[in-house]
């Protein structure tokens, strides 16, 4: 398995993320397309690591603290939303229109 | 050597006296709202002033002159302003005259003001020693900034005094009038002071300078005694400024405020002597104003306004004095002006407080009721009218002789006619108040007390007697005077005054409404030198005010909020692009990134 | 090597600190705490002076701290001559203000707290040594008078007119927030400027750094002053209400609390034309020269227009706040003559303005408390029952109009000094001009609030000063005649400066072969 492969497979992570993030109206598919995005990029980082020599193994660290520190805000969030439209579909949530 | 005989201790004294006393006032509240105390604290300080200002006069005639002056400000370490005090035979005499006719007025107020509340009484008295401070401020003056210094702070005594019965709106209007008229005038003398430093690096009397500076500076100082002095067309403050109490007219009106003006002209001679156009122009303006305020004196019904017209008229003679280079007698005219007009003042004021009026239909015979306060008004009157052997006559003579022959004798003429008009006008007023029949408001008038009538007799001493002193001052301020009875100007003047008293007397012995002058009547009705700053106030400084504030508004102000308002507007049409759902800037964000990556890759 | 620079700046720092651990409701200690914040800071601006060694001259309590070495940035604090009397302005005022704002009525924590931020912000301006330091403290000063005017201020009407007219339709011109809004964007743009103009000459100096006494004695290209000082001057500018930026002023004294309005027209407006000095003048020379014919043009107009538009005002907030735009011309012009009288005029005429406007904003709060209006043509009479007050706004009026014996003739006379003696003598006319028809202004006003007869109905028994209210005019009344009769306490260390400024400036700007050097 080259580095080709990886960042391949990491790239077609990523757009799923991608895709999820646009289509999904609910905030849990949502926060879920997100994780696919960030471990997209802890992919791509590990795989650098590995195969290119990089010394990106720390950054990987942080990205997973920072991911779970980031579910955390993003879940209280959408309990928060739940309670307030008693829904979770985030197209709801247009007060900074302009 | 004894502090008693250093002149510049004494004239600490007479300078620091009045404004200690003052500041304590000012610090001392419960001693102000107790009233008499006040007053008797104000007087302490005029009489130590006086007492210094005496002994000066001695000491300066052994000792000769003295200077002392300290850095007031300085640039780049160089000192470019000094206050100090100057004595020599001008300022020693002046201060004299200053402290004793200031000591009359304020012993003279403490009966008269005696209906006054404590708390205004007390407030009276502080404005008065700040007053003797300023003026003394002034006359000692080493500099023409300390002199401006001075001249200001006069100003402002003399608005507050002036405006002392603030409740009444006529007062409050005259009090700021007198401010505005005498401050715009003052704006030529703080131009010829900044032209003077420009030239010379400094604010001396004696500047050397070249002939058009002179004539510049001296022209604008000579605006500012204008205003002060009340010379046409700025003399429209001073028949207002009688809203103030009688012994303020008094002191106003006859060694200080006015007064002012001419001194700093005898002061600034060796300026104005270098600039002989600026002295035709006093002339002719000094001799217009003794003619045009005499007339307008023929005519008033306020016994303290003809005074008040007199003293502008008197001014003329001074000014057109000093323009016809002769400090001298503009100066000795000074002096003895200032005690017969004070003493004519206060016994104006005490004819007042007996009859409670102004007017001079209320008065008549008072003479029967008040002996001793006619006779010193008469003392008064005759001295101003210039009858031979008063005082005023001699000042007056020798005003007149310096005008002998100038511009083919109508300045001469126009004095003489003025002393015509001066004597009737004075004539007028003893028929009309003084003599004739007991008045129906006279009945019930009696002789003032003591502390009232003092000042007067005190006063009455030099408006009879100072004429003599003609040469002792000559000597003093370093020029040479002698009294002659014997020549055209005497014997003419003499005449002019005699005939005016006897026409005044035929005139208005028998008929006490005689109407002499109706068209100037008609002038003073019209007012119209009045009327046009009136006009220039309202229309000018306040219409251009008005107009400039609307465009600050509307305008100025109008284009910041356009400003704004174009932001806002410019922000709500793009607004819409700005949906509130995350789905949609998520895409542009991933096709931000996707042109990113193309433009990356075409490149 | 001292720490009293420090101290002063911290002390209204700490206080604040010490305010956010209190509660709303314990309102005497609220007071306590900022009262004697500011105190300390007027203690050690009294020591400061006493210490300014007049005969030496120069920068002096020298203290220094590390910020962003990197950068160039430095926490470096020193005081020059006019550090000396504006620290000392500061102080006074912002003591005075505290007094004065005994009775804020609501939110009494965050009132101080936010009064207090913003001085320590206006202390650092007058001691900072480092351009980033000084527009860091210069922020601080600006920003809270958003909040101190939208939350505490007072809403007036202005009837919708003119060719702008419809911009009534967006916003309520002439309301609290409406003041503070305007205010802040206008001075905000302001700094901006500035702040480009403190790039162009950190990048210019070539030594990649903020110290400005580094700064002094760099060389600029003729191109980047040329940049620079206009952007100094109405970036700074408009802070110190110069023409045509003058505008957020009327507006904003008018609306601002009491004190607020004090500590802006009397110590925040010099910041502005501090950094015009200090900044613009001192460190880009050349330019400044070329400038200076128009820097004094537009003074002259601000020194006459702002008189102008004073006497049409009926509201007396406004037409102190417009006498302000005119007497901060004075200062303008002294800074353009670029003479020692004329510089050592305009310092002068900061504090004595300083001193003087928060005189006059503390009485009208003071009468406007009592009377609830502030039309003068509603007013009349008010010397009766309130006859301290009376007394201490003519004593303002007078200082205002230049009279002798005030702060205002020392001041206004050196300006006008430095202005005849400069190419430019034609610019005293209207100065002197202006300080005529301020004379008007001011007795039109005080004679319409305070003479006439004694009040009835509901003004009949307005009360004198009070307790907490006689500090302001007692202070600030003395401070006025003090320095009128003995300016040489202030102005012999403001010379000192003056001189070693405006020798750098004319030395420099009159190099003739300056251009060929390059």
């Amino acid at each position: 398995m080259t580095l080709q492969h990886c960042l391949l497979l990491a790239a077609a992570v990523f757009a799923i993320g991608v895709y999820g993030l646009i289509t999904r109206r609910q905030a849990i598919g949502m926060l879920i397309s997100l994780e696919l995005l960030v471990n997209s990029a802890n992919l791509a980082l590990v795989a650098f690591a590995k195969h290119a020599g990089a010394p990106t193994q720390p950054l990987v660290l942080f990205v997973l603290a920072i991911t779970v520190a980031e579910v955390a805000v993003g879940l209280a969030l959408v309990m928060l939303f739940y309670r307030r439209y008693d829904d979770t579909l985030l197209d709801q949530a247009n007060e900074a229109r302009g | 050597m004894n502090a008693l005989n250093d002149p510049i201790f004494l004239a600490a004294v007479a300078l620091l006296a009045p404004i200690g006393a003052a500041l304590l006032l000012v610090v001392l509240p419960f001693v102000r709202h107790r009233g008499a105390p006040a007053a008797g604290l104000c007087i302490f300080g005029s009489v130590l002033a006086l007492a210094a200002a005496v002994k000066l006069l001695f000491v300066h005639h052994e000792l000769g002159d003295a200077r002392f002056a300290v850095t007031w400000i300085s640039a780049v370490s160089k000192p470019i302003a000094e206050i100090g005090l100057f004595v020599d035979g001008t300022s020693s005499s002046m201060l004299a005259v200053v402290c004793l006719v200031a000591l009359c007025v304020q012993v003279f107020s403490v009966a008269y003001m005696h209906d006054e509340p404590p708390r205004g009484y007390g407030r009276y008295f502080a404005y008065h020693a700040f007053f003797l401070f300023s003026m003394n401020a002034f006359v000692l003056a080493p500099n023409l900034l300390q002199a401006f210094a001075g001249w200001e702070l006069v100003g402002l005594t003399s608005y507050l005094l002036i405006g002392f019965y603030f409740a009444k709106p006529s007062a409050a209007k005259a009090a700021v009038k007198a401010f505005w008229m005498t401050k715009l005038a003052d704006m030529g003398f703080l131009f010829g002071l900044l032209w003077l430093f420009v030239a010379t690096g400094g604010f001396e009397w004696t500047a050397k300078l070249d002939p058009t500076v002179a004539v510049g500076v001296t022209l604008l100082l000579f605006l500012a005694v204008v205003g002060k002095s009340a010379q046409f067309p700025l003399h429209i403050w001073l028949p207002d400024a009688m809203e103030g109490p009688t012994p303020v007219s008094a002191l106003l009106h006859a060694a200080t405020m006015v007064a002012a003006g001419v001194f700093l002209i005898v002061r600034a001679d060796p300026l104005f002597v270098q600039a002989a156009t600026t002295q035709t122009i006093m002339l002719w303006i000094g001799a217009f104003t003794a003619v045009f305020a005499a007339c307008l004196a023929l005519v008033q019904r306020d016994i303290k306004k003809v005074l008040a017209y007199s003293t502008c008229s008197q001014l003329g003679y001074m000014v057109a004095a000093l323009g016809a280079g002769s400090a001298f007698a503009g100066y000795f005219h000074l002096g003895t002006h200032a005690f017969f007009k004070a003493l004519l003042f206060l016994a104006a004021g005490s004819v007042i407080h007996a009859v409670h009026s102004n007017d001079l239909a209320d008065m008549g015979g008072l003479r029967k009721k008040m002996p001793l306060t006619t006779l010193t008004f008469v003392i008064g009157a005759l001295s101003l009218a210039g009858i031979p052997g008063l005082a005023g006559f001699f000042s007056k003579d020798l005003v007149l002789a310096s005008l002998e022959g100038r511009f083919g004798w109508v300045p001469w003429g126009m004095l003489m006619f003025s002393a015509f008009l001066t004597a009737f006008y004075m004539g007028r007023v003893l028929c009309l108040a003084f003599f004739g029949n007991l008045s129906h408001k006279a009945e019930h008038a009696h002789e003032a007390p003591l502390s009232m009538s003092g000042p007067l007799i005190v006063l009455a001493v030099p408006s009879v007697v100072a004429g003599f002193f003609g040469s002792t001052l000559a000597h003093a301020v370093g020029g040479h005077y002698e009294a002659h009875f014997v020549g055209l100007t005497p014997i003419v003047a003499s005449a002019m005054a005699l005939a005016g008293l006897l026409a005044s007397i035929a005139v208005y012995g028998r008929n006490r409404d005689a109407r002499v002058a109706g068209a100037i009547e008609g002038l003073d009705r019209a007012s119209a030198v009045d009327r046009l700053w009136e006009l220039g106030y309202r229309r000018a400084l306040l219409g251009v005010s008005s107009v400039l504030g609307w465009i600050d508004r509307y305008v100025i102000d109008g284009l910041m909020n356009f400003t704004g308002y174009t932001t806002i507007e410019a922000g709500a049409a793009v607004r819409g692009a700005q949906t509130g759902r995350m789905r949609h800037y998520l895409v542009a964000v991933v096709l931000g990134a996707v042109l990113v990556a193309v433009m990356g890759l075409v490149a | 090597m001292n720490h009293w620079l420090s101290l002063i700046v911290a002390a209204p720092a700490v206080a604040a600190a010490l305010l956010l651990v209190l509660k709303n409701e314990q309102k005497l200690a609220i007071r306590l705490v900022s009262l004697v914040g500011a105190t300390v800071s007027l203690v050690g601006s009294l020591v400061v002076a006493a210490q300014y060694d007049r005969a030496l001259g120069g920068f002096q309590m020298l203290e220094s701290f590390p910020l962003v070495p990197s950068y160039g940035i430095h926490l470096k604090l020193a005081v020059d001559g006019w550090g000396v009397a504006l620290l000392l302005l500061t102080g006074i005022i912002i003591v005075t203000g505290v007094l004065a704002s005994w009775s804020v009525p609501k939110r009494d924590k965050e009132f101080f707290l936010l009064l207090l931020v913003l001085v320590a912000g206006v202390f650092g301006v007058f001691v900072a040594q480092d351009l980033f330091v000084f527009f860091l403290f210069y922020e601080i000063a600006v920003l809270p008078m958003y909040l101190l005017i939208g939350i505490w201020g007072a809403s007036h009407d202005v009837k919708a007119a003119g060719p702008f007219k419809y911009v009534w339709k967006r916003f309520a011109v002439g309301g609290k927030e409406y003041a503070a809004m305007k205010l802040t964007l206008m001075l905000l743009v302001g700094s901006a400027a500035v702040l480009v103009g403190m790039l162009i000459l950190w990048n210019g100096s070539g030594a990649r750094t903020f110290d400005m006494q580094v700064l002094e004695n760099a060389t600029f290209s003729r191109t980047a002053q040329m940049w620079a000082f206009p952007l100094f001057w109405l970036g700074f500018g408009s802070l110190a209400g110069v023409f045509p930026f003058h505008t957020w002023s009327p507006d904003g004294h008018a609306s601002a609390p009491t004190a607020v309005s004090m500590l802006h027209a009397g110590v925040l407006m010099k910041l502005g034309a501090f950094g015009v000095m200090r900044i613009g003048m001192v460190l880009v020379p050349d330019a400044a020269e070329v400038w200076a014919p128009l820097v004094g043009t537009v003074a002259v107009i601000n020194v006459l227009y702002g008189a102008f538009c004073a006497a049409s005002q009926t509201d007396l907030k406004y037409i102190v706040a417009y006498s302000s735009v005119s007497h901060m011309g004075v200062v303008m012009l002294g800074a353009a003559t670029l003479t020692p009288n004329g510089w050592n005029g305009a310092v002068y005429q900061m504090v004595a303005h300083g001193i003087m406007t928060g005189l006059f904003f503390a009485l009208v709060g003071l009468v406007y408390e009592r009377a609830h209006t502030r039309a003068i043509a509603k007013m009349g009479g008010f010397a009766h029952p309130m006859p301290a007050v009376a007394a201490f706004f003519t004593l303002a009026c007078l200082s205002s109009l230049g009279l002798p014996g005030t702060a205002g003739f020392v001041a206004e006379f050196l300006v006008f000094v430095g202005a005849a003696q400069s190419e430019h003598w034609w610019w005293t006319i209207p100065g002197v001009l202006g300080a005529f028809v301020t004379a008007v202004y001011v007795l039109r006003a005080c004679k319409s609030i305070f003479w006439g007869p004694a009040p009835k109905g509901e003004y009949a028994h307005l009360q004198d000063a009070q307790r907490t209210e006689w500090a302001a005019p007692l202070v600030l009344g003395s401070a006025l005649v003090l320095f009128g009769f003995w300016p040489r306490f202030l102005l012999d260390s403001i010379d000192g400066a003056s001189a070693t400024f405006l020798s750098r400036v004319v030395t420099v700007a009159s190099a003739p072969d300056m251009e060929t050097n390059k």
